[in-house]
């Protein structure tokens, strides 16, 4: 056997996970397409998702790279920061397939739930790669096959016109924004003469002050990852996509596609322009590209203008875009530290971040089922109408905002300490400005439930036993966290090793 | 010998041209042909580089653009079918219920 | 100026004029048909560069693939309700300050930088390496370019579907 061929099979056995996935993937179709039976489809999602969990809980303790070159670098980097990334995945992949069998919006898409399901696996494929890749090649192929999923989704409900509305313009703006991307790839493939991450990270070393061609490369190939994050300017999709994408596909790209789209930051970042690190943990970066001036404006760019446009909106699935934009610009205010202080921000943000949006979610989607509307004025009331809905909405926006005693607050408690930790004392302040300014938003939906007497005679509405379970499920922990939030920094700690320097 | 700078404005000319339809042109299938010029105007600067440097990894990855571009082409054209059939237009500035 | 030379220039204007007129004409039928000029001009100046395969697949893929499956796409939204195909442009001005500002600086970096000028020598034919690059090295990429397009497929077709 060839060498290359030998380095693909002995590799096979780190990427179990991504392999059960595909395996899974091709099971659903065939279901689907052999008994046409609906019903079981999101069960056997669930199992496929448990097993690939506990397949990357076995290999969480790798630190390797696989398929490797000649060149001692590999393709994918197999380490326990990836694992935590996938681990959130899919956390939230979970949860949404669970949404998924909730939501009456989807009942008029039931015949198509099997092509549903594939579709989400092809997301969760693309998500995994995107966490572990480490050459360009296969950002390029993770990316898109993240992207080409998730746009039919989007327009999945395709006889709404808001749908495949929401669609179109997600696919118009994907395609420019990766069509941006893959240029800037093929001027950095120019300048080093590889595609992978690592190997660059060796031939880089020798620039030793600003490049311009590197700065045009790595705002080129920013507008590809800041459309995945939705970083501004690459944001105006946000918007019209999550108004028009049905509510169990806005929740998942409000946090597993920007998950994956953080960790493939942070990996080019990490292992393409770190020299080395010091003893406290801050990085010494290559100085071919500032990545913290850059990464501090568009932060600060996206944080504000996040927040700023959420104020005026009056549809709740719209706000919580834009409020999705805010956070992501939190987030990258915590990448922007460049150190592992800031990571552990990240990481903890990011468990918090799940169950809080994810329960806001939640909470849009019974309401719409009841009510069908996603409009503020007709929540108005609803807080006495629905006790147990509008008490974990309370929850889940006061996390949201970050306010004590809720896991939100230690989110942004730990992106803070790192600004004030590095001295970046403007950019902390700013963020802290910027949660004021959340509040009011965040507050104004509250105000409908509670305050504001519904226009018409309304009586009680009813849930379910299981679904006060869910909503319980995902809110209670946004307090118990808030409270004792050890076990979380101990799992993120742990976890915070990434193959390289 | 052509030197690899003119290869490198011949693509980065067919990207600004992409870049200017995709802002100014209003109908969704034009826009989706100034995207293939974009793929296309990358897969020349990948080629050439991969040409000059003697490196074979460019094309490999020239291959796996085009097969993406072909993906991507067909799921924008059965979203553009699936619109069409909606609203009757393939005109971006009256597909407007969502703001912009 | 020696053969070589005139067949890059004459492939290279093919490809600038009618990649010119897919983004200016008004009419969408035109815009498909130089569209197909402009992937035969990148094809020609694929095989200037000894790459040879990717020449063919570009024609199979593109002129063969894509460009039928956008003409598909003009029939299927032009004809059956007599709607009118607008195709007007809009931002002009704007966008093309904007543009030239960013292609100058384009143009003058990729102009200015040192490349890493060593024209290898072309080999006979680039289908060997490649294959064998496909298949051994890349194989994980390749079979994960298997699935993307059975998801484009489903894709595809779950939301051109009739009900």
């Amino acid at each position: 056997m060839s060498q290359p061929l030998a380095y693909f099979f002995d590799s096979l056995y780190l990427i179990k996970p991504e392999t059960s996935i595909i395996g899974f993937l091709v099971l659903i179709l065939l279901y689907d397409l052999i008994f046409k039976k609906e019903k079981w489809l999101p069960y056997i999602s669930l199992f496929g998702l448990v097993v690939t969990l506990f397949l990357i809980i076995e290999q969480y303790g790798y630190n390797k790279f696989a398929f490797q070159s000649s060149t001692n670098f590999g393709m994918m980097a197999i380490d326990p920061f990836g694992a935590f990334f996938k681990i959130i995945i899919l956390l939230s992949s979970i949860i949404v397939i669970l949404f998924s069998i909730l939501s009456k919006e989807l009942d008029v898409a039931r015949d198509r739930m099997g092509e549903y399901y594939t579709l989400i696996f092809g997301m969760i494929l693309g998500m995994f790669l995107m966490v572990s890749a480490s050459d360009l090649i296969l950002i390029y192929i993770a990316v898109e096959l993240v992207s080409l999923s998730s746009f039919v989704l989007a327009g999945f409900l395709k006889n709404d016109s808001r749908s495949s509305e929401a669609s179109l313009k997600y696919i118009i703006f994907g395609g420019v924004s990766s069509g941006i991307m893959l240029f800037g790839i093929s001027i950095l493939y120019g300048i080093t003469g590889t595609t992978n991450l690592y190997e660059m990270n060796s031939l880089l070393q020798n620039f030793d002050s600003t490049n311009i061609l590197m700065i045009l490369t790595m705002i080129l190939i920013f507008a590809g990852i800041g459309y995945k994050i939705s970083a501004v300017p690459f944001h105006f999709w946000t918007p019209d996509v999550y108004e028009g994408a049905p509510v169990t596909i806005t929740a998942y790209l409000s946090v597993a596609s920007k998950a994956a789209g953080i960790v493939l930051l942070i990996r080019l970042i990490k292992s393409t322009f770190v020299s080395q690190k010091d003893t406290f943990g801050y990085w010494e970066m290559i100085p071919a590209f500032d990545w913290q001036g850059f990464l501090i404006i568009i932060s600060i760019l996206t944080m504000t203008i996040g927040n700023f446009s959420a104020l005026w909106q009056s549809n709740v699935k719209r706000m919580l875009a834009y409020s999705s934009i805010a956070h992501a610009g939190y987030i990258l205010a915590a990448i922007a530290v460049l150190s592992d202080q800031g990571l552990v921000g990240v990481m903890v943000y990011f468990i918090i971040y799940l169950l809080m949006n994810l329960g806001a979610f939640l909470i849009v989607i019974v309401i719409k089922n009841k009510i069908n509307s996603e409009e503020l004025e007709d929540y108005d009331g609803l807080g006495y109408r629905m006790p147990l809905v509008g008490v974990a909405f309370t929850i889940f926006l006061i996390s949201l905002t970050g306010i004590p005693p809720t896991a939100g607050f230690i989110g942004k408690l730990y992106v803070f300490i790192a600004l004030v930790d590095a001295k970046m004392l403007v950019l902390a302040v700013i963020m802290l400005l910027n949660s004021v300014v959340s509040l009011y938003y965040y507050v104004r939906i509250l105000k409908h439930l509670y305050l504001n007497k519904p226009k018409a005679e309304t009586t009680d509405i009813e849930l379910s036993f299981s679904l006060k379970l869910f909503i319980l499920v995902l809110a209670v922990p946004n307090i118990i966290f808030g409270l004792y939030f050890a076990p979380i920094l101990e799992f993120v700690k742990t976890s915070l090793i990434i193959l390289g320097i | 010998m052509i030197p690899i700078e003119y290869y490198l404005s011949l693509s980065a000319f067919m990207f600004i041209v992409g870049v200017v339809g995709v802002l100014t042109r209003r109908n969704a299938i034009i826009v989706f042909m100034s995207i293939e010029l974009m793929l296309n105007s990358a897969n020349l600067t990948l080629v050439a580089f991969s040409s000059y440097l003697g490196n074979p990894i460019g094309q490999i990855f020239v291959f796996f653009v085009m097969t993406v571009a072909a993906a991507e082409a067909a799921i924008g054209l059965a979203i553009i079918i699936s619109l069409f059939r909606n609203k009757k237009t393939v005109n971006i500035d009256e597909i407007n219920i969502l703001k912009w | 100026m020696n053969l070589y030379d005139f067949i890059f220039y004459f492939f290279a204007a093919l490809t600038i004029v009618s990649a010119f007129f897919v983004v200016t004409t008004k009419n969408i039928i035109y815009a498909a048909f130089n569209l197909l000029l402009t992937f035969f001009g990148v094809a020609g100046i694929y095989v200037l560069l000894g790459a040879d395969f990717l020449a063919i697949v570009q024609l199979i893929i593109y002129v063969g693939g894509i460009l039928i499956l956008m003409l598909f796409g003009v029939m299927l939204t032009n004809k059956i309700t007599n709607v009118q195909i607008k195709t007007e442009a809009s931002f002009v001005i704007p966008a093309s300050i904007g543009v030239g500002l960013f292609a100058g600086v384009l143009i003058a970096i990729l102009l200015k930088t040192e490349w890493r000028n060593s024209p290898a020598d072309i080999p006979i034919s680039t289908l060997v390496p490649i294959g064998k690059l496909l298949m051994e090295e890349w194989a994980f990429v390749f079979i994960l370019l298997g699935v993307l397009l059975l998801i484009a497929l489903i894709g595809a077709a779950s939301i051109a579907r009739k009900e």
